[in-house]
């Protein structure tokens, strides 16, 4: 991931599924195309329900990793 | 897009959250959504009726479901669909025949209900939708 760019932060800990997703898809809204979000989520189904919802809407997810119990998930808008 | 049309004949809680998290999340993808509170499921639209209790055999996860709930955890399932119609193309049918039953009208319902149809109307919904589930 480019360092360099601003990453919006949506904290969707301890939201239950689908909390996280719709956490997300509202911050949209203030993300420029080309923008990076970084979605913090505990439910562990998200990082593969993001997954999914990118490959559908045109979006793209960059990374993701577990840091303690929280996924850290990085999409680009 | 993909579509999504979704029975619901029961006001159990637990349906109800079934129906709204799968409602969420399709219109998080940007699917519509229609779906069609049929019979019991009716109950769950009229405005000032709090559904309770869920599906008979599970009453011993009833408080795990209303705590969840409480807390914020999950939304209540009616938030969820006010949500989700903010999201995308959400529509809320009730069923006709149902209304005629239990005596109920129009403005008795929640505002969140787009229309009030029959069978036909929602099995050709159905038929021209991607995916077609009873919760």
């Amino acid at each position: 991931m480019e360092e360099d760019r601003v990453v919006h932060v949506v904290d969707a800990r301890y939201l239950s599924c689908p909390g996280p997703l719709l956490a997300l898809v509202k911050k949209l809204n203030e993300v420029r195309r080309g923008g990076i979000i970084k979605l913090l989520a505990t439910d562990p189904a998200t990082p593969r329900d993001v997954k999914e919802w990118a490959e559908r809407t045109g979006h793209k997810l960059l990374e993701y990793k577990k840091v303690e119990q929280v996924f850290e998930i990085y999409i680009e808008v | 897009m993909a579509s999504l049309a979704l029975l619901i004949p029961t006001e159990k809680l637990d349906r109800l959250h079934i129906a709204a998290n799968l409602t969420a999340a399709a219109a998080s993808m940007g699917w519509s959504v229609h779906l069609f509170f049929t019979f019991w499921g009716l109950l769950a639209l009229v405005k000032g009726r709090e559904p309770s209790g869920i599906t008979g055999d599970y009453m011993a996860y009833e408080s795990s479901l209303k705590k969840a709930v409480e807390s914020g955890v999950m939304p209540r399932w009616a938030d969820l669909i006010r949500q989700a119609k903010q999201l995308g193309d959400v529509k809320i049918y009730a069923c006709s025949a149902t209304m005629n039953l239990l005596s109920i009208d129009r403005d008795q319902l929640e505002d969140f209900v787009d229309d009030v149809v029959g069978a036909a109307t929602f099995l050709s919904i159905a038929e021209k939708s991607d995916v077609s589930l009873v919760v």
